[in-house]
């Protein structure tokens, strides 16, 4: 157990006038408590108009995903103790419209993700009773690209975004190379179309951010790369 | 927005130039410090830059370091103005001086080069 000190960033659009105040909040925070833990302690004990997002409390939803002590992470997957800091500073996550406390609004994902085609385009029917099937081999390419969970704290943290609101973003570029990179898909164009634009790949200037924010260890920076070496191949021939 | 409007934004090939002319003038750079520190050797005067300056070779050389270096690097400026700039007229404003500076620069460093006599 120790007393942690929690200062979270809070906005209440029905009084814009106030705008955005950090409120502090004193927690006994016991061992093994996440963040959300805490969130919800807070919540439920202390002050109920507190907002967030949160729901399946395990790194898989990615609603919980906000700015703790300067750093996106999922709440729920953060310990709390394990940030070894007596204040906690909670913010909603970087770059996106706030629509309450830690409430972002994800409509720049929404429209991003939207600009690539996040879905198989594959138009020769299935084997009758059977999947599509594909050689390990095949399977491997996926590796570290499927697992992204829309949490948006990659293009959270990335500076193009900050400096264009309308830049896809590199959460849609890793989305949008694991359908290039899947032998099933049979339309790797209909994925790249969007990325040749000047709110799309070329804005992105390798800063790595994206790789540092993600929670889930992901590496936009290599399937941007990746999708660059498609691009120019394809203008080639 | 319709992400498709721009689609031929042509950012492909140029973001596969800078590459190569980015390898290029690394290449020609190192050519220039073996040159004059290794094979050369000796005193480095006016005298002997200017008698390998003189040179078909060398100027040739050093027309198209200055080309792809103006490329590399006004297109590179535009690039970083192009992620903070989002007004039109200003877009142009900002180009029309990117490419007022290459065209001067080209003729006035072209011209430098192809008249630079040494010796008589």
């Amino acid at each position: 157990m120790a007393m942690l000190k929690f200062k979270i960033n809070r906005f209440n659009p029905d009084d814009e006038r106030r705008g955005h105040y950090a409120q502090e909040y004193e927690l006994d925070v016991p061992k093994g408590y996440t963040v959300l833990d805490c969130l919800n302690d807070i919540k439920w004990k202390q002050d109920g108009t507190l907002s967030f997002r949160r729901s399946c409390r395990s790194g898989i939803c990615g609603s919980c995903a906000m700015t703790i002590n300067g750093v996106n992470n999922l709440a729920c997957e953060t310990q709390a103790l394990a940030l070894k800091s007596a204040v906690i500073t909670i913010e909603p996550l970087r770059g996106y419209p706030v629509v309450k406390d830690l409430v972002v609004s994800l409509d720049p994902i929404v429209r991003g993700l939207m600009a690539v085609k996040p879905y198989m385009i594959n138009k020769t029917p299935p084997p009758t009773d059977q999947e599509r099937l594909q050689s390990p081999e095949d399977r491997e390419r996926l590796e570290g690209l499927y697992e992204c969970i829309l949490c948006g704290s990659c293009t959270s943290a990335c500076p193009s975004f900050w400096a264009d609101k309308e830049y896809i973003g590199p959460h849609a570029f890793l989305k949008a190379y694991r359908f290039v990179a899947d032998s099933r898909d049979e339309d790797a164009r209909a994925h790249l179309e969007a990325l040749d634009d000047k709110h799309g790949l070329w804005r992105c200037h390798t800063i790595f951010n994206c790789v540092e924010a993600c929670p889930k260890d992901l590496n936009p920076t290599r399937a941007i790369a990746e999708l660059k070496k498609e691009l120019v191949k394809g203008k080639m021939g | 927005m319709n992400y498709r409007e721009t689609m031929t934004s042509g950012g492909a090939l140029l973001w596969f130039f800078q590459r190569i002319t980015g390898v290029y003038l690394a290449a020609i750079l190192l050519i220039h410090v073996i040159n004059l520190h290794v094979l050369i050797g000796g005193e480095v005067t006016f005298a002997a830059i200017a008698e390998r300056v003189a040179t078909p070779m060398w100027k040739t050389l050093n027309i198209s370091f200055l080309i792809i270096a103006l490329f590399h690097g006004l297109y590179g400026m535009w690039v970083v103005f192009e992620d903070y700039i989002h007004k039109g007229w200003m877009r142009v404003l900002v180009y029309s001086v990117i490419a007022a500076i290459a065209v001067v620069f080209t003729i006035f460093g072209t011209l430098t080069m192809i008249t630079f006599q040494h010796g008589g």
